[in-house]
């Protein structure tokens, strides 16, 4: 992993801070338990789930009807950061970095929403309860999240240090959702332009039942299509999208949502080019649906590489994660 | 206080240091090779924030592209289908520049982060450490141009102590041929020289050698200047007129009485003077015409005997046949003709430890300077020279060698020029400094071939002439080519458009290959300047001369036809005085030798008398005219009519 200067200075000062309070912790200095992941790879295994077809009675493939339309005025991404400084006795101390930010288009140009500044968020996050210092939440100017209890239960989290990590870094991954979500509704709140949200808007019931925000969900961990609607997923070719589907809610708000296929799979793997795409309830779904996939479809170029995702990312995702890469 | 328009930004890659920086702008900043920018930093170094100029060198735009093949890609194959594209890639204008200046100057350290504002004018006096030689009281500037910016217009001024000396001197110009760069340029910076030479420093004049076209012959009549033009001599306080005071000089063509220059043309003879040398003048000289397979030890012992005891004193000896007065070339020919006749008749084989064959030697060679020389040199000796002693403050005297033989230009060139060192050596020219500009400086002071007389005199002046006041603006279209101690020691060069090839020399590695690439495309009118001062190049632009241009003057002021002699008289005296008639002067003329009529008439423009043709009648050699001869009286015949003796 490489660290950018300012990265390294903020890791000597959380150093600083956590020695503080525990002056007798083991710094660790190598990469190896760092985890910088951008994506939400972090939660889900692989799972297939049944939706319900709100488009017809079974999923199809439908040509996406009229030409690409540049339609989104933002776009919102996030990033986490999580690194273990340190550990005592196998206890770890995860420094967590989140931020987030939208990016706005400005003559085919991408600038910072003048709305709301950037978030850029910097915590510590350790189980409190097993370094015997409970009830700290806060050490010179960092933010002490405790990950004793998994799930904000109280119920300790095991004393393994595997576990630990895993919850420290859930949590971090909780902090980076929640910057996403503050931004999310404050542009569906002040702003009436559509809004591009890279992964689902369902954590957010405001956001979820805004008419502005689209969600698009490149990861595909979860499939919401089981027997033949697989098969039809699978078989979108460009600039086809499956039948409008309900999500299922699993906790989250409902929301409409359908795949769409950005480029040509024959060749490449079979999720090539393909998202998910999520919107509010209500309308003639099947007419948003082919609306927004050719606002989507708009996207497609110019390419997001170098970057690995280039095939279902949109450029005005990449440079929200340059920039918010840059700041963070 | 103005927005700023880059941050300062380093990499390990790419670190600053104390002589470069990186920044970079928004992509519609005004920045641009040879921008000058300033810095300010953000923390306190022994208390002052520091403050760093810098000139722009170096320009690097990129976006996040890894391969041109991702575009490729992104496109389809198809450029035309890019501008459909629903965004722009993210794209840097990164700037690498030159520091010219950090204060504190002390502790010198590395460019620190900070803000990077477009360079206001104070700010550009600061970073070429103008504001030295700028103070009131003691304001030595002479404004070379305009550097122009993003909206800062900021006249940017030389040192006169430095272009003129005594602390450094002399100035250099390359560039192209035909692009008006190196006259123009020169022109337009003895204007400037001329409107702010500061008086405390003295009087300035300046000799300009014309050697080629109708380059420098049209200096004292308006040129065609624009809006633009005006604003920029308004700017520079430089009066946009053409000069002043101008006084041209210029040889007779070989056969005819017609001055031998482009500006001939009757209606501007009113300051041109024929510029003739008799003997003693070019004796003087002689090794510029003679090559070193001429003089040898022997002959040059002669030359020398011949200059300090024949010429203007009356020369006898026993083996020759009269005294001789040897003051023209003629007479130097009667004088070996003597020598020669006497040593064959006292079959001798030497005269005063001379050999005959080195005097037949010698005699050959200065017989034929008047030759090669023709125009120039006279072989009957009337002299009409420069006013050497009596040089006029901000005058501009040309000289026009351009169809002259090369022999001839190179005498006029060394006399000229050691005869202004010689004056100024005595402090008696008449001004304390004088410019002498030459042009194609590859011809007259090159870096190899053979080391003329023309060339030691050159480097002499570039070594030794600030001292003096002998300043030398030099010109030429390959700066690699001319001699290194020539150009190394000009305190300032000046460079318009530049020749790829010339660029290519190793002289120009310490140019970034932005600054190469800007010389090789530099528009009419921009200059790159380096001055003592200055630790970078800086690019200025600067205003058409206000003189006629060479081609425009040469249309409409044709030169003039060959004439018969009296019409050649007539218009010389009648330059110095408009009352003089061609009758009045065919009538003086009458029947004289054309050597008298020329040498009057030369005398007469040199002593510019106040009645002019009363002098030129006095200085033609007495004649007893028909009508005043007394005719000798005859005896009459004795006797009368009546004493007919075959009367009636």
């Amino acid at each position: 992993m490489i660290w950018s200067k300012r990265g390294i200075s903020v890791s000597i000062e959380a150093l600083r801070a956590i020695q503080s309070l525990l002056p007798d912790v083991e710094i660790v200095q190598t990469d190896a338990p760092a985890d910088d992941s951008y994506g939400g790879a972090y939660s889900d295994k692989p799972q297939i789930s049944a939706a319900e077809c709100l488009e017809g009675r079974a999923l199809r493939a439908h040509r996406v009807i009229g030409e690409p339309e540049v339609r989104f005025a933002g776009f919102l991404d996030g990033i986490q950061r999580a690194r273990i400084q340190c550990h005592r006795n196998g206890v770890p101390v995860v420094l967590g970095t989140v931020a987030a930010a939208i990016r706005v288009r400005v003559d085919r140009r991408f600038t910072t929403w003048g709305r709301r500044t950037p978030v850029v968020s910097r915590r510590l996050y350790m189980p409190l309860a097993f370094l015997q210092c409970e009830g700290r939440t806060e050490v010179d100017g960092f933010q002490i999240v405790d990950t004793s209890y998994a799930d904000d239960t109280s119920k300790l989290v095991s004393r393994h240090p595997g576990a630990l990590r895993a919850v420290a870094f859930q949590r971090v991954g909780r902090d980076r959702d929640a910057a996403e979500r503050d931004l999310a509704e404050q542009w569906c709140r002040d702003d009436a332009e559509p809004l591009f949200v890279d992964g689902g808007i369902g954590g957010s019931s405001h956001v979820a039942s805004s008419n502005c925000a689209v969600g698009v969900v490149k990861s595909h961990q979860t499939l919401y299509a089981d027997g033949d609607a697989l098969d039809v997923v699978m078989g979108l070719r460009s600039g086809e999208r499956s039948s409008v589907f309900a999500r299922p809610a699993q906790g989250r708000s409902s929301v409409i949502s359908w795949y769409l296929r950005l480029r040509d799979p024959r060749g490449h793997d079979a999720m090539f080019g393909l998202v998910r795409i999520e919107a509010s309830v209500g309308g003639d779904v099947a007419a948003r649906a082919n609306e927004i996939s050719r606002w989507v479809l708009a996207e497609a170029s110019p390419l997001s590489l170098p970057d690995g995702r280039w095939d279902r990312m949109a450029y005005g995702i990449r440079d929200c994660e340059q920039f918010l890469r840059a700041i963070a | 206080m103005t927005q700023a328009l880059g941050r300062v930004v380093a990499t390990e890659r790419k670190p600053n240091t104390p002589h470069e920086f990186h920044f970079w702008t928004a992509l519609d900043s005004p920045v641009g090779i040879g921008t000058i920018v300033r810095v300010d930093g953000r923390r306190p170094v022994n208390g002052q924030i520091p403050r760093v100029y810098g000139i722009v060198t170096e320009g690097f735009s990129y976006t996040d592209l890894v391969t041109p093949l991702h575009d490729v890609l992104s496109h389809d194959g198809a450029p035309e289908s890019a501008g459909f594209a629903s965004a722009e890639r993210a794209e840097i204008r990164l700037y690498s520049a030159a520091v010219l200046r950090q204060i504190p100057e002390e502790p010198l350290q590395p460019v620190p982060m900070g803000d990077v504002f477009l360079a206001l004018e104070e700010d550009v006096n600061v970073a070429l450490r103008m504001d030295g030689y700028l103070r009131d009281g003691s304001n030595t500037g002479i404004p070379i141009g305009v550097y122009r910016a993003g909206g800062t217009d900021a006249t940017i001024f030389l040192d006169a102590d430095f272009l003129v000396g005594p602390e450094a001197a002399h100035l250099n110009i390359t560039g192209v041929s035909g692009l008006a760069t190196k006259t123009s340029a020169v022109e337009w910076l003895l204007s400037s020289l001329f409107a702010h030479f500061p008086d405390s420093r003295g009087s300035i004049a300046a000799v300009c050698f014309n050697v080629k076209g109708p380059d420098l012959c049209f200096l004292d009549l308006p040129g065609k200047l624009d809006d633009g033009d005006r604003a920029l001599y308004d700017k520079m306080g430089v009066p946009a007129r053409p000069f002043e005071n101008v006084h041209y000089y210029a040889p007779y063509a070989a056969r005819g009485y017609a001055l031998n220059t482009l500006r001939s043309n009757e209606a501007l003879a009113h300051n041109v003077t024929p510029l003739t040398w008799g003997l003693r003048e070019v004796l003087q000289y002689a090794e510029v015409l003679l090559n070193r397979d001429d003089i040898d030890a022997k002959a040059d012992a002669l030359i020398d005997f011949i200059t300090r005891s024949v010429i203007d004193q009356t020369f006898t000896d026993p083996m020759l046949s009269r005294s001789h007065v040897v003051q023209s070339f003629a007479d130097l020919e009667d004088w070996f003709r003597d020598v020669l006749r006497g040593l064959e008749n006292g079959n001798k084989e030497s005269w005063r430890t001379h050999h005959v064959a080195t005097i037949r030697k010698v005699r050959n060679r200065l017989s034929n300077i008047s030759v090669r020389c023709a125009g120039l040199v006279t072989d009957s000796g009337p002299v009409s020279d420069l006013p050497f002693g009596e040089f006029e403050d901000r005058a501009t005297y040309v000289v026009d060698v351009a169809n002259l033989e090369e022999d001839a230009q190179d005498l006029i060139f060394a006399r000229v020029v050691s005869k202004l060192r010689e004056h100024l050596e005595r402090r008696d020219l008449g001004v304390k400094h004088v410019v002498v500009f030459v042009d194609e400086l590859n011809k007259y002071a090159p870096g190899d071939g053979p080391d003329t007389y023309v060339r030691k005199m050159l480097l002499d002046i570039a070594e030794r002439g600030r001292y003096l006041g002998l300043v030398l603006f030099s010109a030429q279209q390959f700066r690699s080519q001319v001699h290194k101690r020539v150009v190394g020691n000009s305190g300032t060069s000046v460079f318009g458009r530049m020749d790829p090839d010339e660029l290519a020399a190793p002289g120009y590695s310490v140019l970034s290959p932005a600054t190469r690439t800007k010389l090789a495309t530099l528009e009419k009118g921009q200059l790159m300047i380096r001055h003592p001062h200055f630790t970078q190049p800086i690019f200025v632009r600067f205003p058409r001369p206000a003189v006629m241009a060479g081609r425009l003057g040469a249309e409409q002021y044709p030169q003039g036809g060959e004439v018969p002699l009296e019409v050649a008289v007539y218009r010389s005296l009648r330059a110095r005085d408009s009352s003089v008639t061609l009758q009045a002067v065919e009538d003086a003329i009458g029947l004289h030798e054309e050597s008298d009529i020329l040498r009057a008439m030369a005398t007469t423009l040199r002593e510019r008398p106040a009645d002019v043709l009363g002098t030129f009648r006095a200085r033609l050699p007495k004649r007893i005219t028909q009508s005043a001869q007394s005719r000798p009286s005859v005896a009459a015949l004795r006797g009368g009519r009546n004493d007919d003796p075959y009367g009636a």
